[in-house]
């Protein structure tokens, strides 16, 4: 084999940091909720949390669910959300890039939409879909989506001309120009766009469920304030913290995959 | 060897090319003949105008006056196989080396069979078998140019155009890739335009050479270089056709 992979190791202060990071972190919020420095009251510690996650995980009370139920509601609202944006918004953001037509007709729409952040959409929704899963996604949809038209469009625009003018010259037809050259060569924006979208979507979702929800991540944190209860505000800020951190990994992984070729 | 007669068919019609930007007139009514099968190369001045002399001749650009015909009918890229290979590396970063080299063949719908045989058949020519299924980044730079040459050789073209393909590679590398370019030739039986402004490797791999004058770009001279090959850059009359040419360009 001409080619090899080589294997580098990892310094070990590299490996050490890390954890040393996080450890100190808890450490101190530890220590500045048990010496009073803030009071119980605003904040809990990292042990009330911990004992919490544990009852909640069995325990539906006194919110109305455990918390495997209102992750796995949060998980699909916030996923069917991410996907219709890929949908939609991957493919749109591609023709822009290359089409002429489908730039005019779709840019100005979507530069007048994109600026409204995607919480003031909730009063709508609400009239539109009342509070039910629906429309949580749309809002999550229209979060998710901006992420990919842009990305995919620059993706495109970035294209090399010197493969474009190469492709010309073999008499490819503008479509054929569009598939084989401009796609390939626009998807690691595309993966990136994924890794944004996602987070977009995340990051909506408790605003979504902030304000319209019985269920869900971002219920858990509403309820938290309502009853007067920092440990369960805590819970499930980390437990959206969490999530996003394993959807991102699982991203993450899948690109390595598919851009072999391209990534070195 | 091929007959050097004069008698060959003309492959290429070029007439009155002339192409302006607005008015900057840059090719100046341009008209000659390429043979069927014949290496021509053209050399200039810097800034001659060569490139947009190779982008029209490739359909790339249209020219303002003045028509291109490929065995009689007007040049059009979707008829014809033209060729073309750019001064700077075309590959595509997400195809194998491999695939790279197809991709031609699979834009001008070749027979899958017919394909697969000329592939191998290239790949081999140009010694790309060990590494057909590398990625361009895994790859040195002058092989992701013969990637290229392959690429344009494959298609069986009516007219291979080449931009200073060896411009940016070592002198050393240069000479294994312009005999490796003259082999091509002669295994493949194609109709070559090379645009360099590298007088000695004009006169290394070409039949004739078009000397282009400062723009507004017109032929200047024709020369032919009647010698036989492999050729040494020291033998006399090696060295005689370089100075001709030389005299002609006249940069300084």
């Amino acid at each position: 084999m001409a080619y090899e992979t080589v294997k580098v190791d990892t310094p070990l202060v590299l490996r050490i940091l890390p954890v040393a990071s996080v450890v100190a972190f808890f450490g101190i919020w530890q220590g500045v909720v048990d010496f009073g420095i803030v009071p119980n009251t605003m904040l809990a510690s990292p042990t009330q949390v911990a004992v919490l996650f544990w009852e909640k995980l069995f325990v539906a009370d006194p919110d109305g669910a455990v918390l495997s139920v209102h992750a796995w509601v949060s998980i699909q609202e916030a996923f069917t959300g991410f996907f219709l944006s890929l949908l939609v918004g991957i493919p749109l953001g591609l023709m822009m890039g290359w089409f002429n037509v489908a730039e005019g007709l779709a840019r100005p729409i979507f530069e007048l939409i994109r600026p409204i952040p995607p919480v003031a959409w909730i009063p709508l929704t609400i009239f539109w879909f009342g509070i039910g899963i629906p429309g949580k996604v749309f809002i999550i949809w229209l979060s998710g989506i901006v992420p990919c038209v842009i990305n995919s469009y620059v993706g495109v625009r970035m294209t090399s001309p010197t493969l474009i003018q190469m492709a010309r010259t073999y008499g490819a037809t503008d479509w054929e120009i569009f598939k084989k050259i401009c796609i390939p060569s626009a998807l690691p924006m595309v993966f990136g766009a994924m890794t944004i979208s996602q987070a977009y979507c995340w990051t909506t979702l408790v605003g979504a469920e902030y304000l319209a929800a019985d269920q869900g991540l971002g219920y858990l944190i509403t309820m938290g304030r309502r009853l007067a209860s920092p440990p369960m505000v805590v819970l499930g800020m980390i437990c959206v913290g969490l999530t996003g951190v394993a959807i991102g990994i699982v991203i993450e992984r899948l690109e390595k995959k598919l851009l072999a070729g391209i990534r070195r | 060897m091929k007959k050097m007669s004069g008698k060959r068919k003309a492959k290429i019609e070029v007439e009155q090319l002339t192409k302006s930007f607005g008015d900057l007139l840059v090719l100046n009514d341009i008209s000659f003949d390429v043979k069927e099968g014949e290496f021509l190369s053209i050399v200039g001045p810097t800034g001659c105008g060569k490139t947009t002399f190779l982008n029209t001749l490739s359909t790339l650009m249209p020219p303002t006056r003045g028509r291109i015909l490929i065995d009689g009918e007007p040049a059009d890229p979707k008829k014809h196989n033209i060729s073309f290979v750019f001064q700077e590396p075309t590959c595509m970063p997400w195809r194998t080396v491999k695939e790279n080299v197809a991709y031609g063949m699979e834009t001008k719908k070749f027979p899958k069979k017919k394909a697969e045989e000329r592939l191998k058949y290239i790949l081999g020519l140009v010694g790309l078998t060990d590494t057909e299924n590398l990625y361009p980044n895994q790859v040195s730079a002058s092989m992701e140019q013969r990637i290229a040459v392959a690429r344009a050789f494959a298609v069986d073209p009516d007219l291979l155009l080449m931009d200073e393909p060896y411009g940016q590679l070592d002198v050393k590398l240069r000479y294994y890739l312009e005999d490796e370019l003259v082999r091509l030739w002669k295994a493949l039986n194609a109709t070559v335009v090379f645009v360099t402004h590298n007088i000695e490797e004009a006169v290394y791999v070409a039949e004739r050479i078009l000397v282009l004058s400062n723009k507004p770009t017109k032929i200047k001279a024709e020369v032919r270089v009647d010698l036989p090959r492999p050729r040494s850059l020291i033998d006399p009359a090696f060295v005689e056709i370089r100075k001709r040419v030389t005299e002609l360009i006249r940069w300084w």
